[in-house]
């Protein structure tokens, strides 16, 4: 730190001002002075796989603007229990709250369930009552860590539909376990990027999605835990935008374990994809493919 | 015509950062079409002494006479640092057209007598005054980083924590950069926000809806920043374009993309 690059040795000077020769030269020649940001978003048709938890009217309005600025097909919905104790009647209706929105706007919302496994029959029922419903996805929260045993069952009948598992997860000093002496405030239950390798090792037939890549978490430990378990996919969701997330996540996950999401942020989760050094069709799997993939296992596909 | 108001070149110490050389931020900028760039040197923010860092700067820049043209320095400034004047002196004569401070970091307050004694000289200089509220998103942050973490009881900083700077030296141009943890600030404040020599860079967080928020200030309150290398490039330049154009004409999103840059740096601008 206390040698700064432009104190430099006569070599590295001279290595300074031929880069900066060959990358002007260059960068003459590719300067796109009509770049146009917007045509590029246009391009790629997007399935949004963590869109809105908030179901204010105005909240909705907002999303389906945003699809339509942006070209996003299908925003998926869910209304996830974020207090920590929640009854059976209570996470029903919040998930009456997503069907009704879904039937209200079909052209443009999916929906996602969630539900409490500290409740083990009610949870199982309401699995049904929800996909007999139309809903087609999860949106678990942190009433209990993902690797809790309680969470099996749940787990197993999501897993024997091929239905995406998706949970909120957090990778923050302080947090679920994590350097606790960083103490960040928030219930202990909340499931780390570890909690949910433990799970994929466990039901490698399961498929996972942590959510938030930009939800605030340290994303390159999350994408180094990640790393060896194919069952677990991320998206892009979040407020936190930083340089080279997505180039990251790339190197670490692949391309086919990437899913665009928006969790609301969507000037950041759509900027960070395009600051990125993803290719065209590297874009495509993560704006659309990826996630219809993984939805088709369980017949949940869009048209 | 794009004017980047918020870019660094240097290092973070807790994590790689990527083309965060000068040359690294022009290909960066040609990539994306941008024409200047108002650039500070990064590793001021965690030198005590940040002198250092603005001399590496003009000295790139030196040894790169094509580049400036589209490079418009500013010192990183710590006041509670003996030779905070000279250091003043200096970046001036070396051409700088503001300054960026970081009280977090330098460890004062922004209403420190030295820091409103700066803010006074850059005033009577013409030269731009940046504040940023902060630096990374504490939530993923390095544990030798700041302790002002979101959700306890050392919160992150948010405009409020300026506003008696800004209060002391009302008529100072001041840039607002990575805006985060809201735009309220008090009451009696409000009105200090509205001076047309206060602007906010679009890297922030803060910037939640832009269609709303230009209603809100007007087109004249917002200029192009990206926050890079720290943040990506292009989410600042996506708040500008993807505003429809009933909700922003193409003159208000050329205020946005430079024209409120240039009203700002002015004669600095070359």
């Amino acid at each position: 730190m206390n040698d700064l690059p432009d104190k430099l040795s006569r070599r590295t000077f001279a290595t300074g001002l031929l880069s900066t020769a060959v990358l002007t030269a260059f960068g003459k020649n590719e300067q796109k002075a009509g770049f146009d940001l917007m045509k590029e978003v246009r391009k790629f048709r997007k399935l949004d796989a963590y869109a809105t938890s908030v179901f204010t009217r105005e909240s909705i309005e907002q999303h389906l603007d945003f699809a339509d600025r942006y070209g996003i097909s299908k925003l998926f919905v869910a209304n996830p229990m974020t207090q920590i104790e929640l009854t059976p009647a209570q996470f029903r209706e919040h998930n009456n709250k997503v069907i009704q929105a879904v039937k209200a706007h079909p052209e443009k919302l999916r929906g996602h369930f969630t539900v409490n496994p500290r409740f083990k029959k009610e949870s199982l029922d309401e699995v049904d009552r929800c996909l007999d419903a139309g809903l087609v996805g999860t949106r678990l929260y942190q009433q209990v860590k993902i690797n809790d045993p309680i969470y099996a069952p749940v787990i197993e009948k999501l897993a024997s539909r091929n239905i995406l598992i998706f949970m909120h997860g957090e990778c923050q000093m302080g947090v679920g376990g994590y350097k606790m002496k960083y103490d960040a405030r928030k219930v202990p239950t909340i499931s780390t990027p570890g909690d949910f390798a433990e799970v994929a090792a466990r039901y490698p037939e399961a498929m996972f999605q942590f959510a938030h890549m930009g939800g605030g978490s340290d994303w390159e430990c999350m994408c180094r835990t990640f790393e060896p378990y194919p069952n677990i996919f991320i998206d892009t969701g979040g407020s936190n935008n930083e340089e080279n997330m997505i180039d990251f996540a790339l190197q670490h996950l692949g391309e086919d374990r990437l899913f665009f999401g928006s969790d609301a942020s969507f000037y950041q989760s759509i900027g960070k994809i395009f600051a990125s050094r993803l290719t065209d069709s590297q874009k495509e799997k993560l704006f659309f493919s990826n996630y219809q993939k993984v939805l088709k296992k369980g017949g949940f596909h869009v048209d | 015509m794009w004017i980047d108001i918020n870019a660094y070149i240097g290092h973070w110490p807790y994590k790689q950062l990527h083309d965060s050389t000068l040359t690294g931020l022009i290909a960066r900028m040609d990539r994306f079409g941008i024409d200047k760039a108002v650039v500070a040197h990064l590793d001021g923010v965690h030198f005590k002494n940040s002198q250092s860092a603005n001399e590496a700067l003009f000295a790139q820049l030196k040894s790169e006479k094509s580049l400036q043209k589209r490079i418009i320095p500013f010192a990183v400034i710590n006041p509670a640092y003996p030779g905070w004047e000279a250091d003043l002196k200096k970046c001036i004569s070396n051409g700088i057209a503001g300054v960026r401070l970081y009280p977090q970091y330098h460890d004062y307050l922004p209403e420190d007598p030295a820091c409103v004694a700066l803010v006074r000289k850059c005033r009577d200089a013409n030269l731009v005054v940046g504040l940023t509220t902060r630096m990374v998103d504490s939530r993923q942050r390095s544990w030798l980083d700041l302790p002002n973490v979101a959700g306890t009881e050392i919160g992150e900083w948010s405009l409020r924590q300026f506003m008696p700077l800004v209060r002391e030296v009302p008529g100072a141009t001041y840039f607002f950069l990575n805006v985060a943890n809201g735009l309220a600030v008090a009451k009696e404040d409000a009105a200090l926000l509205k001076s047309d020599k206060i602007i906010f860079d679009t890297s922030g967080r803060s910037l939640g809806f832009m269609p709303d928020l230009v209603q809100q200030y007007g087109a004249g309150k917002f200029a192009f920043g990206s926050h890079s290398p720290l943040l990506d490039y292009v989410t600042g330049m996506l708040r500008i374009e993807s505003l429809r154009d009933s909700e922003a004409t193409r003159a208000q999103k050329d205020q946005m993309r430079s024209g409120n840059a240039i009203r700002l740096l002015g004669t600095h601008i070359r």
